[in-house]
């Protein structure tokens, strides 16, 4: 069962094949490969203001707390559901909790689960689906069954199952939105590690006699590079999203703890009366996506200059 | 289709759907002992007053096949077998049965997301493949700025932002048509008025779903479209004195559609499994909905027919979009 | 077959109006590293029924010219100067006026054939299309001139196939249905891309003489873009030699092989290997890579690598001048050159090769192959798989190599011989026969440890440099791998990566560089200098050299020469094209559906070739001399290599062989049902083929 909506196809990375002249690789030569990466990066803006974007949330997210006297469980019963003001810079709901603080507290919370979230999917996905695809066999068989099984277990049911008794702590969360997130990723992974298994220097690298293991991680891994990357950032998307969700629904973070899920799900009731409740952190969630969406996009382009829009030609 | 097409591809289907079928068994009785596992229906009368007694709350669950007291193997197999011989899905705490309540729910969410389906394929397929023919394009730009930030989009925002601009429209446009929760209104008579006052209904939910749905298959159709806008046969197609919009439309297209047209395929079951958030930010009783409140509620039997019937539909969809990659592509077809 | 056909040279009209004229064409592309100029005021005529050649290595600037012509350049791509065709301008045509003209007036054959074809429509389909594009016919009409293009162009059984998709054909088969898209409204100008480089050399022959075939029935002009010289040495009429997006030496097909004068045209000439002739030129390789086209240096662009070039040359780019009796020639000393007095290759003493005939003294047996067999499983259905046969890839092979000496299996893909190379790499019990490397049988060594310590002597250069080292490692890791996996300590790899280095002629400073940064040449050294890194006693190379520019070649032959000869390697080659493999090979073993149907020393092969397939392979193999290549007989063989999959029980090439169809009743029987045994040639012990007829 997806959360929402009817597809889940996202932007899948193209290869156009880009007019490039021959000649243009080896005028890099003196350039390094990192400068290289940089300088294509840097020059997509929209990925540059995505990672200011993405900082400044961070920032927030980390030092925002030392900007306000009230904490995340305070409750100013003098102050219940007051709109923004000098005192509470985003309001307060209806208990008198400080929503600039909950915001803060919220961010922080929401980014901790997608990035260890994001970041231990694509481990996990990464090694599992480059290791079917270069063992192949029956160790590729099995893998992809399970991957099959995997994906047809309704997990957002087991998310909600387990989330709902083990009563929302957030460590569970990241540890259960991983156990059932990774096999979407592991799938493409292993779709494209079985065309990197068929190259020459993997073969090369077969008949000088490097063992299995220094394969996969010293030439198949290193070579999903730009995938494991735009993979990690589109995962973040794709946790906040989950989280958001389950928090929405009432099967993820749990009071007293705040997630900017949450925030949303108790603002929502009050979107007409109060919609400051819902629209602080409705704009850093959005404000978080998108900026991580820019970031994949641009470091996709950069890594990979066959892709879509990473032609230099094709743009301005 | 060439003759001797036709039978393979029954015995592919038949032997991928026995290949699922098995899938889906394993996976609905695992799911069967988690949601033992972590939903305890007696919690449910637990507030009810006057108190009732632990030995009284297990009675009053026994003849649903929920008593704790049971030995969880006899439970399932009792389960079990009156799924297999009668297709009786079993009866909720309090006694509602399972079948009639997802027979109901998935028809109301059908209604609910047939339309938007159809939108969101027809919207994003046609934007995709207009903007990949202009690609960076004024429109092409901002359609995918627009379409970006809408996939980011978490659903309840976009849901809710749906909601706030139509109450808006309400009181300042003064309309009265925008209806932001339930299926129809109490006490509308006759058939064509209760039709149009369902399909009132219907407006903001399918705006929202239209609106999440179509993103993917813009961005998608718009890459797949570019991977195929400059592969050689273009070229060529040109080359036999076809503009270069022809050559796309008559060879680009033709070949970038396929894979689109196997994950509407896909897609199509899923029209039964509703939408968790957008029925219940809208107040539909449809499937979605049906599966949190099995879950709130510690309905075992529900929760765990909600999982059967999505994995089935899930299986339903991969082997559809199998077929019709089949029908339409004779790099497959054929050989 | 066609026996002793003298290739027909049509006969131009003498004084016609040009049907293509091109102006000073400049076309440039944006990119990372700024504008790169891939042509650079390119200016010819093309006559009716004459066929223009434009030559040139990869980067010349030749197929952006003839997608210039074309309007099919990518929309960033500038395009200055004047196409004139029949008197019309194209450049500065919209896109509708532009496909007006293509297709009817001007038609195209592209490079890969695989790729060209519109994978979802059937043949007959995008033929009838193409016709309908410019003729109004009803669709049944246009169906049946679909038929009979295809019947034209050498389709057997047209109309069942017209309704076939292009992954239903061979390589050579879509080819033909490319050639009938692009003479299906009889154009007056054919354009073609490098129409064989994909296929294989005897399906060239027959391709090539579609195309002539092609321009009889349309009296159209044909621009043929080829980086073979023995293409351009058949079907030239006029060559333009092209260098870094200009037109170096444009003149008539004999007066250019005659006397080439643009240096770089005469040293191009020098550096392609031959099959035929007695004995074996010394290659003189030109050196140096043929330059960027990203902020190209003032003066002539070869200046850095031309042996004659005066201080002059490098300062100004030359202008291309008549020379009466000759051509247009980009040279500051062409004069001198045509008139005699000046040798365009300098005094480049050729670089030394091995004594060219009589092997280098027989060492010990490194390699023994007997009755090597392997099979695959054949399935059919991309989705349900069955197991419809068997592929008989390899099938009963034989041969021994010894330290110092080089095989070369030589065969058309398909053949089995890049499969019988693997098998030996692989190191295990083969599925049939016995593999023996310095003397231990592969099939006898149970431990992984003692697998891994042969591997030591038997390492790989891969055909396609840039496939085969890892574009994420430097130079310096590349090398270092093999090293680690014998378990070298840090200290004694870095001493061996320097020394590896210096062996095949690179500078330490390429070390920390990553394969993009390297040209292609430089990328073989490092495949070769990784092969070598734990000393083996055998390189097994496969295709070694196919992925290279001509004018780098020569390079690499000559370092493989010295290498066997300092080292005392053997060399196991898998090759297809015979004119490089005979440059480099002491023996030949020819492959044809997974047999070796012919083995002998290279010379008494190329001299005395006795099986009617290595005659044909021989014959196919286009000569870079005019003269020659029109006068002499050829052998075109029928059709194309049968799948393995069902192997006749006779000989295997009874299907196509010229012999089997001269044969009488008596011999043709034992053809069919006897598979021939190898016989020994009566003089030449070491001679050996298998063939009934002979």
């Amino acid at each position: 069962m997806t959360t929402d909506a009817t597809t889940d196809a996202p932007a899948s990375p193209t290869a156009e094949q880009a007019p490039e002249a021959a000649g243009t690789a080896r005028a890099h030569s003196n350039l390094g490969l990192g400068r290289l990466y940089l300088r294509r990066f840097l020059r997509n803006h929209p990925a540059v203001g995505g990672v200011v974007i993405f900082v400044l949330l961070v920032l927030f997210g980390a030092f925002g707390g030392r900007f306000t006297s009230y904490a995340y469980t305070d409750a100013d019963f003098t102050a219940l559901t007051q709109p923004p003001s000098s005192r509470h810079w985003f309001g307060t709901n209806q208990g008198g909790n400080d929503i600039y603080a909950c915001a803060v507290h919220g961010l922080q919370r929401s980014l901790m689960i997608a990035v260890s979230v994001s970041v231990l999917t694509i481990v996990l996905a990464a090694i599992i689906g480059s290791g079917a695809a270069y063992f192949g066999g029956r160790v590729e068989r099995v893998t992809l069954a399970a991957i099959h099984f995997l994906l047809i277990v309704p997990s957002f049911l087991i998310l909600a199952l387990v989330s709902h008794r083990l009563a929302g702590d957030w460590r569970v969360l990241i540890i259960v939105l991983t156990v059932f997130g990774w096999m979407s990723t592991a799938r493409v992974i292993w779709s494209v590690s079985t065309s990197l298994r068929e190259r020459d220097y993997v073969k090369a690298a077969e008949f000088m006699g490097v063992r299995p293991l220094r394969i996969i991680f010293r030439h198949i891994i290193p070579n999903l590079g730009s995938l494991l990357i735009v993979n990690l950032t589109l995962g973040v998307v794709a946790t906040v999203l989950s989280e958001t969700a389950l928090s929405f629904l009432g099967f993820g973070v749990q009071t007293p703890d705040v997630s900017l899920g949450t925030m949303l799900a108790d603002g929502a009731s009050t979107v007409t009366s109060a919609p400051w409740l819902f629209a602080f952190p409705a704009g850093l969630v959005v404000l978080l996506t998108v900026s991580m969406t820019f970031i994949g996009d641009g470091l996709r382009d950069a890594l990979d200059p066959t892709s879509a829009t990473g032609s230099a030609g094709g743009r301005r | 289709m060439c003759g001797e097409g036709v039978p393979r591809v029954v015995r592919y289907v038949t032997r991928k759907a026995v290949g699922w079928l098995l899938m889906i068994v394993v996976a609905t009785n695992a799911t069967y002992f988690l949601a033992s596992w972590f939903l305890d229906p007696r919690s449910n009368f637990k507030e009810l007053r006057p108190v009732r007694s632990e030995s009284q709350i297990d009675r009053a669950l026994a003849p649903y096949n929920l008593d704790p007291r049971v030995p969880l193997v006899h439970r399932w197999w009792d389960w079990l077998t009156s799924v297999s011989l009668h297709f009786d899905w079993g009866k909720s705490p309090t006694g509602v049965s399972v079948n009639g309540e997802v027979g109901y729910r998935a028809l109301v969410s059908a209604e609910l997301v047939v339309v938007a389906t159809v939108l969101s394929v027809v919207i994003g397929v046609a934007l995709g493949v207009y903007t990949a023919a202009r690609q960076y394009g004024w429109a092409d730009r901002v359609s995918q700025a627009v379409s970006i930030v809408v996939f980011n989009l978490p659903t309840s925002v976009a849901a809710l932002a749906v909601v706030f601009v139509a109450i808006w429209l309400n009181q300042h446009a003064g309309l009265h048509f925008l209806y932001v929760a339930g299926e129809n209104s109490p006490g509308v008579e006759g058939l064509l008025p209760m039709i149009g006052d369902r399909l009132l209904h219907l407006i903001l939910p399918t705006l929202t779903l239209t609106l999440m749905g179509y993103v993917g298959y813009h961005l998608t159709q718009r890459s797949l479209l570019l991977d195929t806008l400059h592969a050689d046969f273009v070229r060529t197609a040109q080359a036999t004195g076809l503009t270069r919009s022809q050559a796309i439309r008559r060879h680009a297209l033709r070949a970038a559609l396929i894979p689109t047209a196997a994950s509407v395929a896909f897609s199509v079951p899923a029209v039964f499994t509703g939408a968790v958030i957008t029925e219940t930010i809208f107040g539909w009783n449809g499937m979605g909905r049906y599966f949190i409140q099995t879950i709130s509620k510690n309905d075992v039997h529900g929760a765990v027919a909600t999982a059967a019937f999505a994995a089935a539909l899930t299986a339903i969809g991969a082997i559809l979009a199998d077929i019709a990659t089949v029908f339409l592509d004779p790099r497959v077809r054929v050989s | 077959m066609t026996l002793a056909t003298p290739l027909p040279v049509p006969v131009p009209p003498a004084d016609a109006e040009p049907v293509l004229s091109v102006r000073d064409l400049r076309i440039s592309f944006p990119s990372e590293a700024g504008t790169v100029e891939a042509v650079r005021g390119v200016s010819f005529d093309l006559l009716p029924g004459r066929t223009l050649c434009i030559v040139g290595e990869s980067g010349s600037g030749k197929s952006a010219t003839a997608m210039g012509i074309m309007g099919l350049l990518p929309p960033t791509a500038d395009l200055r100067g004047q196409v004139l065709l029949g008197g019309q301008g194209l450049i500065g045509l919209d896109d509708r006026a532009l496909s007006k003209i293509r297709g009817n007036s001007i038609g195209m054959v592209f490079q890969d054939p695989l790729s060209a074809l519109t994978p979802i429509f059937s043949v007959g389909r995008l033929l009838s299309d193409a016709l309908r594009v410019h003729q109004d016919l009803t669709k049944r009409a246009a169906w049946e001139q679909a038929v009979e293009l295809l019947d034209l162009v050498g389709i057997p059984d047209p109309r069942g196939r017209a309704t076939a998709f292009p992954h239903e054909f061979s390589g050579g088969m879509r080819q033909r249905v490319v050639i009938a898209m692009a003479m299906a409204n009889r154009p007056s100008v054919l354009v073609a891309d490098e129409p064989t480089t994909a296929l294989d050399v005897t399906v060239q022959a027959q391709i090539l003489d579609v195309l002539r075939l092609a321009q009889q029935e349309t009296g159209a002009g044909l621009v043929l873009i080829t980086h073979d010289l023995g293409v351009v040495a058949g079907h030239a009429d006029d060559v333009a030699v092209m260098y870094a997006g200009r037109i170096v030496e444009h003149a008539g097909v004999e007066e250019l092989f005659h006397r080439p004068t643009m240096p770089y045209t005469a040293r191009l000439l020098a550096v392609v290997p031959t099959v035929d002739g007695g004995t074996r030129r010394p290659l003189v390789p030109i050196g140096g890579e043929p330059p960027a086209l990203v902020g190209l240096p003032d003066g002539c662009p070869f200046a850095p690598r031309c042996a004659v070039a005066l201080d002059a040359c490098r300062s100004d780019e030359p202008e291309p001048r008549h020379l009466t009796g000759h051509g247009h020639v980009a040279c500051l000393r062409a004069t001198e050159i045509v008139n005699g007095s000046l040798d365009p290759t300098g005094d480049a003493a050729p670089v030394g090769l091995p004594a060219p005939s009589g092997r280098a003294e027989a060492g010990e047996v490194v390699l023994r192959v007997e009755d090597l067999v392997k099979t695959f499983p054949l399935t059919k259905g991309a989705l349900l798989k069955r197991r419809v046969g068997t592929l008989h890839a390899v099938n009963r092979v034989s041969f021994d190599l010894r330290a110092g000496e080089t095989l070369g299996l030589v065969g058309e893909s398909g053949s089995g011989k890049t499969t019988t190379l693997l098998e030996i790499l692989r190191l295990r019990q083969p599925e049939g026969g016995r593999i023996e490397i310095s003397g231990t049988d592969v099939g006898t060594i149970a431990s992984s440890a003692r697998v891994r310590e042969l591997r030591q002597d038997v390492q790989l250069v891969m055909q396609d440099p840039l496939g085969a080292l890892d574009p994420r490692m430097t130079v310096f890791h590349l090398l270092a791998e093999p090293l680690r996996a014998i378990g070298r300590d840090r200290e004694s790899t870095r001493a061996r990566v320097r020394e590896l280095l210096t062996l095949v002629g690179l500078d330490d400073s390429v070390s920390d560089r990553f394969p993009a940064a390297l040209s292609g040449g430089q990328r073989q050294r490092v495949g070769i200098a990784r092969a070598l890194a734990t000393e083996p006693k055998l390189l097994a190379l496969d295709e070694p050299l196919s992925a290279l520019d001509v004018s780098v070649q020569a390079g690499v032959i000559n370092l493989l020469a010295r290498l066997k000869r300092e080292l005392g390697l053997a060399y196991l080659v898998v090759a297809h094209d015979l004119a490089v493999v005979r440059y480099i090979s002491d023996r030949i073993a020819v492959m044809y559906l997974g047999h070796i149907v012919e083995t002998g020393d290279t010379e008494a092969i190329f001299s005395d070739p006795k099986h009617p397939y290595t005659r044909a392979l021989l014959s196919a193999i286009p000569i870079p001399d005019p003269e020659r290549e029109r006068t002499r007989e050829r052998v075109v063989l029928k059709g194309e290599q049968p799948n393995a999959a069902r192997m006749p029980t006779g000989c295997v090439f009874v299907d196509r062989c010229p012999l089997y169809r001269l044969a009488d009743e008596e011999l043709r029987h034992r053809c069919r049902t006897q598979p021939p045994m190898p016989t020994s040639a009566a003089e030449l012990p070491g001679h050996q083929y298998a063939c009934h007829g002979v």
